[in-house]
């Protein structure tokens, strides 16, 4: 099969950047700024050249070492995968740009870059891969990169935090584990196609009810789902600002969306009251959220809490479980990663420039850092879903989908938390960047090139995010990720067949 | 062109809304010109406005459901960024309130549109035709009702727009609330509960409490208010009222009113807040304990303003009694259809008018007549009109408050309110606008000739009298007109309520805000930091899903 060599370079390219800044990044020392953005350029251009890849073959399956398929490890890359690889490589090359200033007032960029790099080859691992217990090491590596990254700073408050996530994490970490050991017990087999051919000829069972429930909250866990959500806005506001960004923006979509969306449509197959729990948990992180986020002072903590919020609209849409419910949820994880992320880097280029994350502390900025004040009203706009930004067609879609499979319960609250978000973000911008100037910020001065280029640009994607839905786009980009999910558990038959 | 054919219409109804718009713009750029000068940010200013009006053209012209909504979004941002141009100390938080509320009632509309969608399976509005017969196209209805009543400011959700009079800066103010934003809430208003949906009787009455309680519960607070601005906007929600109690009546006649009143409001209201905006150029200051005497000052300004707050208190020939009256008959038109409760609207409806004009008697008192206040006390009164390109607009305004009342049958209702109805109206009582003009300006100009007679042969002018005392000493001695009807607040149960609305309890953005920190406290208290407990509430849940699974 052509092509197909395009596959493991996504886990390939970024542990070869990661072990080349680590290698050579203390010697040189632009090379860890220079190394780490070439490194993610690649993989974010690798992974257009896979969306067009499986617009024009379908899906493509590489064998590691030829080995056939139930024996070795298959890579997969499908409707779903395409999508997933572009959202996070494109959130993470801006990310990367951003951190070339960023992270200088931290002193070892080389160990930042590679664990950075490290962190998103297990994330592009975790999407490509085929092989569940190959998506719990993959998934492992990302975890324990992103333990290691909020505790950056190593001040006290960011090792509590990191030692927090790690608990938990690892806890979530365990009962994913278990779950895949009883999976494997009861099919002999590791590969998720065949697993679900499997499952499929077995019918229902006790067991993987069981497994259901395991992952639910281990993958929960990891996509801070509530109740499973307390140790997100501990770590994801004390890691430094490009890691937040990254962590909200993608790690928890990749590592629990994602995953979630993999092995309860494609390989245990949804049922209703799977469905039904997914969008339970979905609309109680959405509104629980939003509750919580509203209330905080910490800019960054409140921007934590907003995630929770957002997941609950992704998880809803997907556990909708129609076309319209599905294509929606994608979409907004998509729109999420980008203005999350944009989020929280207004929100460390404000720390960068006045040293606080107090909103009390703030006041006039927009006077001085007008680049960041117009990138985080953008992304307020977004996330809060005022049209024409992108966030507005994502709820929309959501809404409706809802209102359409005769949710209307749900619909309501996904429109109360729509209220919600746009509150506090209005706080937001009234506290940080709106209102009088405070003397003490007289000297404040807009953030370096490098971050404003990155913020910038993640604004733009906001602003256009609506023209994805266009049918030409739709097609090549969204469909194909949604079809993959509509066709649940045939998707054995996709990947054996070919 | 297709593209245009399937996202947009353009009737009788928007092509009337639109034209207005784009003058309404026209008169607030002019404004702007003279009133914005030496302010910051000017460039973005008039892109903002720009981008408004074009906000607002789609909304109008729009056909399509989505396209409506995302303009309709658009304004709500843009207002938000407008009022950002404001300079007291309050702005940014007026700004978050106004874009909370009608960001909020924007997401509401989604969910009606979205019910919408769920009902007849299209998004296009000349398509839809939906039947108020069940519990779905009555939500769908009041979900879309919210978002054009909070747009327009109708309670309980108009406490935007007090407060976004007193803060925003005067020409975005007469351009938004109190123009722009009516013609669009109000034609929003109109389109669903004329074409999109077909009322029935439960919904027109809903519409008519709505505006009765409006007109008078805002024009009572209207009535006790110490600031120039503030008290403009609490009138411009007491209109409000009526244009909703007049496509409450459901009938020709009173829906034509309603659409009358509101072009006539969105004229007197500019030209009241363009004239207020003038002294308060002038002054420095809208708080009318401060003001006093400006009508030696500002007579133009005094003039236009006067024109306007006849207009506004419905009295004939000005343009607001000529849309008062069909609102009048449409009331009582629906009286034939039983019931006693017209009895109610038309009392409301009067009595907010009667109270309008006490209130305008204080506002006028305290602003243009009354005397100066201290700090202008000893000063000479000389002439000192602000710039020209603030006073034409005020001129133009009031003159059209004049032409459209003269001539109501001839301009305004037969070129743009009856054509954009398409179904024939039926005065009740004929009111011949023209021939009640020509005596009661005989009846003036006799009463002016006997006024000058007299003051010729008898009177001479000298300064107050207050027993020898110096009345500089003594400014309690002032009446200034703001106390006017302080009164009012210690009658009986008034007093209560009073009480309660000084509290904010019936602002519907703080009862909202309380109870989403009552929730947030509570979950606040259950995120303790402790890693046990986090633990144990992942353990409970997973808990409870292996029940739900395996039961």
């Amino acid at each position: 099969m052509e092509m197909s060599w395009i596959v493991p370079l996504f886990v390939g390219i970024s542990l070869l950047g990661a072990f080349l800044v680590s290698l050579l990044g203390r010697k040189i020392k632009l090379l860890p700024d220079i190394l780490g953005n070439l490194t993610v350029l690649a993989l974010l251009c690798l992974s257009v050249l896979a969306v067009y890849v499986v617009a024009d073959k379908g899906v493509v399956v590489y064998n590691v070492g030829n080995w056939r398929i139930p024996l070795g490890i298959t890579l997969v890359l499908d409707g779903l995968t395409s999508f997933m690889l572009v959202t996070v490589n494109l959130v993470a090359f801006f990310i990367a740009l951003y951190a070339v200033n960023y992270m200088k007032k931290f002193t070892s960029k080389d160990k930042f870059y590679t664990l950075f790099l490290l962190m998103l080859a297990g994330m592009n691992g975790v999407i490509i891969t085929g092989d569940i217990f190959n998506l719990f090491v993959f998934l492992e590596i990302a975890s324990v990169a992103s333990y290691a990254l909020v505790a950056f700073g190593t001040e006290r408050h960011e090792l509590e935090a990191a030692f927090k996530y790690a608990v938990m994490s690892t806890v979530g970490s365990l009962f994913i584990l278990l779950g895949i050991v009883f999976l494997y017990s009861y099919t002999s087999t590791l590969n998720m196609a065949d697993m679900a051919s499997i499952l499929a000829d077995k019918g229902a069972s006790n067991l993987v009810l069981m497994v259901s429930a395991l992952f639910l909250m281990g993958f929960g866990l990891k996509a801070a789902l509530v109740p499973f959500h307390a140790w997100l806005p501990d770590a994801h506001s004390s890691a430094p600002a490009p890691i937040s960004a990254m962590l909200s923006g993608v790690l928890i979509k990749s590592l629990g969306v994602y995953t979630l969306c993999r092995l309860f449509y494609n390989v245990i197959g949804i049922s209703s009251s799977l469905s039904s729990i997914l969008m339970v948990l979905g609309t109680l992180s959405m509104v629980i959220g939003v509750f919580l986020a509203i209330g905080q002072w910490d800019l960054k903590r409140l921007l934590a809490y907003h995630s929770i919020s957002q997941i609950g609209y992704v998880i809803l849409g997907i556990g909708l479980g129609t076309p319209l419910g599905i294509a929606g949820g994608l979409f907004h994880l998509f729109n999420h990663s980008v203005f999350k992320s944009l989020l929280f880097l207004n929100s460390g280029a404000v720390e960068y420039a006045t040293g606080t994350r107090d909103l009390k502390r703030m006041g006039g900025l927009a006077q001085k850092m007008p680049v960041t004040s117009a990138t985080a009203l953008t992304a307020s706009m977004s996330i809060a879903g005022i049209p024409p930004f992108s966030g507005f067609w994502s709820k929309l879609i959501i809404i409706i989908a809802a209102v359409q499979a005769n949710r209307y319960g749900y619909a309501l609250w996904a429109v109360i938390a729509s209220i919600l978000t746009l509150a506090s973000f209005m706080k937001v911008m009234k506290y940080a960047f709106f209102g009088q100037l405070k003397e003490k910020w007289s000297q404040v001065k807009e953030v370096p090139l490098c971050m404003k280029i990155s913020m910038s640009m993640l604004a733009l994607i906001c602003l256009g995010g609506g023209l994805l839905f266009l049918p030409a786009v739709k097609e090549v980009f969204l469909d194909k990720a949604v079809r993959v999910l509509l066709e649940g558990t045939r998707y054995s038959q996709v990947i054996l067949g070919g | 062109m297709s593209f245009i054919e399937r996202f947009f219409k353009f009737d009788y109804l928007s092509n009337f809304i639109a034209a207005f718009v784009a003058f309404f713009s026209i008169i607030t750029i002019i404004y702007s010109i003279g009133f914005m000068r030496g302010k910051k940010r000017q460039f973005a200013y008039y892109a903002y406005i720009i981008f408004t009006l074009f906000a607002s053209l789609g909304v109008v012209f729009a056909n399509h459901l989505i396209v409506f909504i995302i303009f309709w979004g658009l304004l709500g941002l843009l207002l938000y960024l407008l009022i950002g141009f404001g300079e007291k100390e309050n702005t940014s938080a007026t700004a978050k309130k106004t874009f909370i509320i009608i960001g909020g009632t924007d997401a509401v509309m989604l969910l009606g549109i979205a019910l919408i969608w769920r009902i007849s399976g299209t998004f296009a509005m000349d398509k839809l035709s939906i039947i108020l017969n069940n519990k779905l196209a009555v939500y769908a209805y009041l979900c879309l009702a919210i978002g054009a009543l909070a747009k327009a400011g109708a309670m309980p959700f108009h406490t935007w727009i007090p407060d976004t009079a007193e803060d925003a800066p005067t020409p975005v103010t007469a351009f938004l609330p109190a123009s722009l934003d009516k013609l669009l809430g109000i034609y929003f208003l109109a389109r669903i509960s004329l074409y999109i949906f077909k009322m029935d009787a439960a919904m027109n009455t809903f519409l008519m409490v709505v505006g009765s309680f409006t007109i008078v519960a805002a024009v009572m607070m209207a009535l006790i208010q110490h600031d120039l601005k503030r008290l403009l906007g609490y009138h411009a929600v007491s209109q409000v009222g009526y244009m909703v109690l007049g496509i409450g009546t459901g009938n020709p006649i009173g829906i034509a009113g309603g659409l009358f009143h509101m072009l006539n409001h969105a004229i007197y209201k500019s030209c009241l807040f363009f004239s207020g905006g003038a002294v308060e150029k002038e002054a420095k200051t809208t708080d009318l304990d401060k003001l006093g005497g400006f009508a030696k000052i500002m007579p133009i300004t005094f003039i236009s303003f006067l024109v306007a707050s006849f207009a506004i208190s419905g009295i004939p020939p000005f343009n607001g009694f000529a849309s008062k009256w069909m609102i009048y008959q449409g009331i009582i038109e629906t009286a034939k259809s039983g019931g006693y409760l017209w009895i109610v609207w038309l009392v409301a409806a009067m009595f907010g008018s009667a109270l309008t004009l006490a209130s305008f008697m204080k506002l006028i008192h305290a602003v243009f007549l009354g005397q100066p206040s201290q700090s202008r006390e000893g000063k000479k009164p000389k002439i000192r009109e602000t710039s020209i390109f603030i006073r034409i607009p005020t001129i133009i305004l009031a003159s059209l408050c004049i032409i459209f009342g003269v001539f109501a049958y001839q301009i305004p209702l037969k070129m743009f309110i009856i054509p954009s109805l398409g179904s024939k109206v039926q005065f009740l009582g004929v009111w011949n606008s023209s021939l009640a003009t020509l005596l009661i300006v005989v009846g003036i100009l006799i009463g002016a000739a006997i006024y000058l007679l007299g003051k010729v042969i008898k009177t001479r002018e000298t300064k107050v009298f207050i027993g020898g005392e110096d009345l500089a000493k003594y400014p309690q001695m002032r009446v200034s007109g703001g106390d006017f009807y302080n009164t009012i607040q210690e009658i009986g149960f008034l007093k209560i309520i009073y009480k309660l609305a000084q509290k904010k309890i019936f602002d519907i953005y703080n009862v909202g805000s309380k109870i989403t920190f009552g929730f947030n406290r509570i979950l606040r208290f259950l995120h303790n930091g402790v890693l046990s407990t986090y633990l144990s509430w992942c353990l409970l849940g997973m808990g409870i899903i292996f029940y739900i699974l395996l039961k």
